[in-house]
């Protein structure tokens, strides 16, 4: 009766990383193209993602769920690539600045009246909109609001890949989803039938 | 869409009439617990409070329904698939980078 080889350990951990891939590139990929706002810069931050990962793989005992490692690998890629860009710097976004002025202020609203979300955003000039206001906000708030609104993580979760506590990252989301309003709204974007005849963007 | 008419203003209907300016005082206090109230981390006692506000606020009331839209429509932002080629591209430049060392 012919005996199986055992694998060879490159080999184990080729296949290790390919199971690793398929199962989380998708999930990944998501998550940078959020972060990024564009699908190059998107895929440049998997690959360094899933590099990391690659060389992490035989140290990774399984105390996180195997998501949670992977974006807390993508996030501190994402910091590491954006400073090598030298950007501006961040700035702290106080709640002071959200406070409405004026009776005004406070009643703007974002054209979404009897529409769902999804029909909401086939308004281009919305979805535009949106992208840029994230796009606008300071990393820090930009990754808590990713991770919390778009992700669907716990706070707790996101608190675990930021390194930062639940109430700094309640705090960062706060304030970031208060920009986002403020941008948003502040637009006067105006309700039109794109919905009605327009697809999604590619 | 139009922008929503200015209802007619209304009396506070909470028997606690405060003089409502707004940027100060109860809207200010609201203002930085919406995300709480929003998401329901909020002790009950606040919550009842909030809404209590709420319904003599309009301000605060569109205030909260903005934000609102705001969380649903990030949580709706399309993201455009990732195609098979560059999934394949992908994986044959990572595993290139790493047997490179």
């Amino acid at each position: 009766m012919r005996t199986i080889a055992p694998q060879r350990p490159a080999r184990q951990e080729s296949d290790k990383f390919d199971r690793l891939y398929r199962d989380h590139v998708g999930l990944m990929y998501r998550y940078a193209y959020r972060l990024c706002g564009e699908a190059e810069s998107a895929k440049d931050l998997v690959q360094e993602t899933f590099l990391n990962a690659y060389r992490g793989l035989k140290d990774f005992r399984g105390e996180a769920q195997v998501s949670t490692w992977l974006y807390t690998i993508a996030s501190r890629a994402c910091i590491r690539m954006r400073r090598k860009r030298k950007g501006q710097p961040e700035h702290e976004l106080s709640i002071e600045e959200f406070v409405p002025t004026s009776e005004g202020e406070f009643r703007l609203q974002i054209p979404m009246e009897g529409l769902n979300p999804e029909e909401a955003l086939q308004n281009k000039e919305l979805r535009q909109a949106l992208d840029q206001a994230i796009e606008k906000l300071p990393h820090k708030y930009r990754m808590a609001l990713v991770l919390r609104d778009m992700e669907g993580l716990s706070a707790k979760e996101v608190g675990a890949i930021m390194g930062v506590n639940e109430r700094a990252v309640k705090s960062r989301l706060h304030r970031a989803r208060l920009f986002v309003r403020r941008e948003l709204s502040a637009r006067g974007i105006t309700h039109h039938d794109d919905h009605k005849s327009g697809g999604l963007r590619s | 869409m139009t922008k929503k008419k200015m209802p007619a203003k209304k009396k506070p209907s909470s028997p606690s009439s405060h003089r409502h300016t707004h940027g100060q005082g109860q809207c200010l206090d609201l203002l930085r617990q919406l995300s709480a109230f929003i998401d329901d981390e909020l002790p009950s006692d606040i919550c009842r409070e909030i809404r209590r506000h709420l319904g003599a606020c309009p301000n605060c009331e569109d205030f909260i329904a903005s934000l609102q839209h705001t969380v649903a429509l990030c949580r709706h932002r399309p993201v455009p698939p990732l195609t098979l080629a560059d999934r394949m591209k992908m994986r044959r430049t990572i595993l290139d980078a790493a047997n490179a060392r």
